[in-house]
């Protein structure tokens, strides 16, 4: 099993590597070392995931298995196919970001790789990790390269500050979870995900169980970005390079909601089942919250990239909502929803990148009709809003069908699957809208102030200079991304396979067993899943939708000039002051916290 | 947000907080009578197992080993952070600046600080290398020892001595070793797997408990750690001291 370490150590040691190597390497050999140290890191975690299809993976560092009892000395990595498969998705990502910035990022040196490949080891480790502490230990790890990543046009003012207001509200969302795991140390005296599942499924709900869930979630949510934590995704979406943009908006924030995922069903699901319907409500109050959130505020953006940001806001409270059915199919389906979504908004960050490098400019109104001439990225971009609205039969809409099923048939939230289309309708339609006026010109071009004002200030290029031609390996990626998203939506199986995952991962007493005692593996029975047909309407209900959404946007009906005021109001609140977000972040832990006090007991 | 609104929003959230916090320790197990098991089946099996009299190396080092292996690499990140986030950017002359420093840095300190940083770099360094060699026996190891090491660095500095970690924009000594001492750990889990049975996995011999070479690869840990850890800080000081350097020049 030595893939299980070599998959955290490999980029590891890569690192160390090019930072103390930068001065003999080449940028083309940095390139060339750090893509191959990516390959293998996707290889190894492919292999992982590999072997996890058939019973759970639980490997001891320095072999120290658990003594008679159950009692953890060490640490573990136990994990299923979710788990590993978002290592691979994680490490996928980092290649084609890796790629991708080949030719997009003028000024990098080693550095530059070491930092991503730190990150990708932590991404990976976290993935995998079975220890609630040592989640902590990659999930900070992860936080400090992503500062520095978000933060790398130093010759910028922006990328600084948004640098910075993701690094404040990140670091206090981590001591939330750090406070949270001590409170649950100091009861269980355990940090092994099973053993602490163990020891408080021995008691009822008290004061601790309930603090220490509230710490660790919102933690984990504040890199999630779910209201009223996700203040500062936008800040640090909008500056960082673009490459690194597809990593964050695919793989980090998706990794907050493994983490709430993972801690709920391995530690905390043995106390806290009898209440799952009350914490259902809560999670999925939070859930459509954000998704709208993350909807309206992307309506209400001129800046390329601010506007995918709060799209991917948007997204992972759909993400959230799939989450918070806390069952097997909705689990299943929000794993295909988040490879789904991330290939395909990878995708459009990549065309995003290919119009600032071509235009030198991220502002909508100042692109109006100047990406004309740019036909293969509009074709990618719209076919990729689309997608991401729904449309089948991309992976987006097999993963948002499936979590919609799960909440109307399982859940009897037969209102779901509309409120759903709608966010994503909303979502996808500003995306529409931006794509009209740069790619077409459709529409007037509209004043620079007209709404945005975040116009200026944060549309400074990354690279200098327009070019003249879009090289290969940026129009590449996009149209690969793009077709892997819809290859996600059609291969055969998968739903299946991802059900089978799911199963077995809400399932604490059986992980319990395989972790702490080397029980042998349930033998899983056969399940089959698949798309219902009502959710094919739904489907094409988004899709529809989000072209009246940017219909309206690109004419400027009345009725849009009617809702200004609150639009206005809403970007108001996205202040960009830092003191703003942990206030509201210190807020929202409040509430949610009462909710879960009055809820949950 | 005004201030006004923002603290109206954060105070009475903060005291929400404070009181579910007060409410959560009220159920935790009363003072001194903690449950936990852990520490007590350490308490009797690790300087069996593990020949290390210091408990907590052999948790932060082996028992928990991978934990200390991502700490380590958060402050790798952070010190290779700083060089990315802190490099001369185009137009600020690094040049002039390191010129600057060596003239008039001497002149502005005081004669006996001068003296005393000077007499005091080489015990510390001493000091530092003790703290880091006895890790497995007595409080202390490598990420202590090598914060003592890097306050030596700061004294040099103090006594009047620019911290010439890089010459103009080549790459430091320091930034290697930070690599290495952070490589060395990966390295001695990747011995684990090779030699032992599993990553991190002990593959030296353990000596007797108590003595200088004991402990298995605890100690060899230790000095990596140690080294990463002097490099890493180092770097990050003399990064901000740097930094503090170039804008006194320009503004």
């Amino acid at each position: 099993m030595a893939y299980v370490p070599l998959a955290v150590l490999v980029p590891m040691l890569g690192a160390t590597f090019l930072a103390a190597a930068r001065e003999l390497l080449s940028r083309a050999l940095a390139d060339a070392v750090s893509l191959a140290l990516g390959i293998a890191t996707v290889t190894l975690c492919a292999i992982a995931l590999a072997h996890s299809v058939d019973h759970t993976i639980v490997y001891w560092w320095g072999a120290w298995t658990p003594r008679p009892g159950g009692v953890a000395l060490g640490i573990d990595f136990a994990f299923g196919p979710l788990d590993a498969g978002m290592a691979v998705f994680a490490a996928s990502l980092t290649v084609i970001a890796g790629v991708f910035s080949w030719r997009f990022l003028a000024e990098v040196d080693a550095l530059y790789h070491a930092i991503l490949l730190v990150f990708l080891a932590a991404m990976v480790g976290f993935s995998l990790s079975g220890d609630l502490f040592n989640m902590f230990v990659f999930f900070e790890l992860m936080s400090v390269s992503a500062y520095v990543l978000a933060g790398f046009k130093i010759d910028q003012r922006s990328p600084i500050e948004g640098s910075l207001n993701f690094a404040i509200t990140n670091s206090a969302g981590a001591i939330l979870a750090l406070f949270g795991i001590g409170l649950v140390y100091s009861k269980t005296g355990a940090l092994n995900l099973a053993q602490i599942g163990d020891q408080l499924g021995r008691h009822g709900v008290d004061a601790v169980v309930v603090a220490g869930f509230t710490l660790i979630v919102c933690g984990f949510l504040v890199k999630a970005a779910a209201i009223p934590f996700h203040f500062w995704l936008a800040d640090a979406y909008a500056v960082a390079p673009t490459p690194v943009c597809i990593l964050f908006a695919g793989a980090m924030s998706e990794l907050g909601l493994l983490g709430v995922a993972r801690v709920y069903w391995t530690a905390f699901a043995p106390v806290l089942d009898p209440h799952a319907e009350a914490l259902r409500w809560t999670l999925i109050a939070i859930g459509l919250g954000t998704a709208f959130v993350g909807a309206a505020m992307s309506l209400a953006q001129h800046h390329l990239k601010r506007m995918l940001a709060f799209a991917t806001i948007a997204y992972m409270g759909l993400f959230l909502v799939g989450i918070a059915m806390l069952s097997a199919d909705g689990l299943a389906g929000t794993a295909i929803y988040v490879v789904g979504d991330g290939l395909v908004k990878a995708a459009l960050f990549v065309c995003v990148g290919i119009v600032q490098h071509r235009r030198a400019s991220l502002d909508e109104v100042d692109l109006h009709g100047r990406g004309r001439d740019l036909r293969l990225t509009a074709g990618v971009f719209v076919i990729g809003s689309l997608a991401i609205a729904g449309l089948p039969p991309f992976g987006p809409f097999l993963g948002k069908a499936l979590v919609e099923d799960a909440a109307a048939h399982g859940h009897g939230l037969w209102w779901m699957p509309a409120v759903m289309m709608i966010a994503s309708a909303v979502t996808a339609g500003a995306l529409l809208r931006a794509g009209a006026r740069v790619f077409f010109g459709w529409g007037s071009a509209g004043q620079p102030d007209e709404s945005s004002d975040e116009a200026e200030g944060e549309t400074e290029p990354e690279t200098d200079k327009p070019h003249d031609h879009t090289p290969v390996l940026m129009w590449l990626p996009a149209v690969a991304l793009l077709l892997a998203g819809l290859a996600w939506g059609v291969l055969p199986g998968l739903a299946d396979a991802a059900l089978r995952a799911a199963d077995r991962y809400v399932q604490p007493n059986v992980y319990a067993a395989i972790v702490l005692h080397g029980a042998p593996p349930e033998p899983t029975t056969p399940v089959s899943l698949s798309a219902s047909g009502a959710s094919y309407l739904y489907g094409v209900g988004a899709v529809v939708g989000a072209l009246m959404v940017a219909a309206a946007g690109v004419t400027r009906l009345r009725a849009v000039d009617a809702t200004r005021p609150l639009f206005a109001w809403l970007r108001k609140l996205h202040s960009g002051h830092v003191g703003d977000y942990v206030a509201w972040l210190t807020a929202g832990v409040a509430v949610i916290g009462t909710a879960f006090a009055i809820t949950l007991r | 947000m005004s201030r006004r609104a923002r603290l109206a929003l954060f105070l009475p959230a903060a005291l929400v907080l404070a009181v579910g916090l007060l409410w959560s320790f009220a159920d935790l197990p009363p003072f001194g009578h903690y449950s936990g098991i852990y520490g007590i089946v350490l308490g009797h099996v690790a300087v069996a197992q593990r020949e290390a009299t210091n408990v907590v190396s052999a948790v932060t080092f082996d028992y928990r080993g991978v934990d200390t292996l991502g700490e380590e690499f958060i402050l790798f990140a952070a010190a290779v952070g700083s060089a990315i986030l802190l490099r001369a950017q185009r137009g600020e002359d690094a040049a002039g600046a390191a010129a600057e420093r060596s003239d008039r840095r001497a002149d502005v300190v005081a004669r006996p600080v001068r003296a005393l940083g000077a007499a005091l770099v080489a015990p510390t360094i001493v000091l530092g290398a003790y703290i880091i060699a006895h890790g497995q026996l007595t409080p202390g190891g490598g990420f202590q020892g090598g914060v003592i090491l890097a306050s030596a660095a700061v004294l040099v500095y103090a006594s009047g001595q620019y911290l010439a970690v890089r010459v103009v924009r080549g790459v430091a000594p320091i930034e290697i070793a930070d690599a290495l001492g952070a490589a060395g750990f990966a390295l001695i889990a990747v011995g684990g797997l090779v030699f032992g049975l599993a990553a991190l996995h002990n593959f030296l011999g353990y000596g007797i408990s108590g003595s200088l070479f004991s402990a298995g690869i605890i100690p060899l840990a230790n000095v990596a750690v140690g080294v990463e850890v002097a490099g890493g800080v180092t770097l990050i000081v003399a990064e901000f001291l740097d930094q503090a350097l170039m804008r006194r020049r320009s503004g």
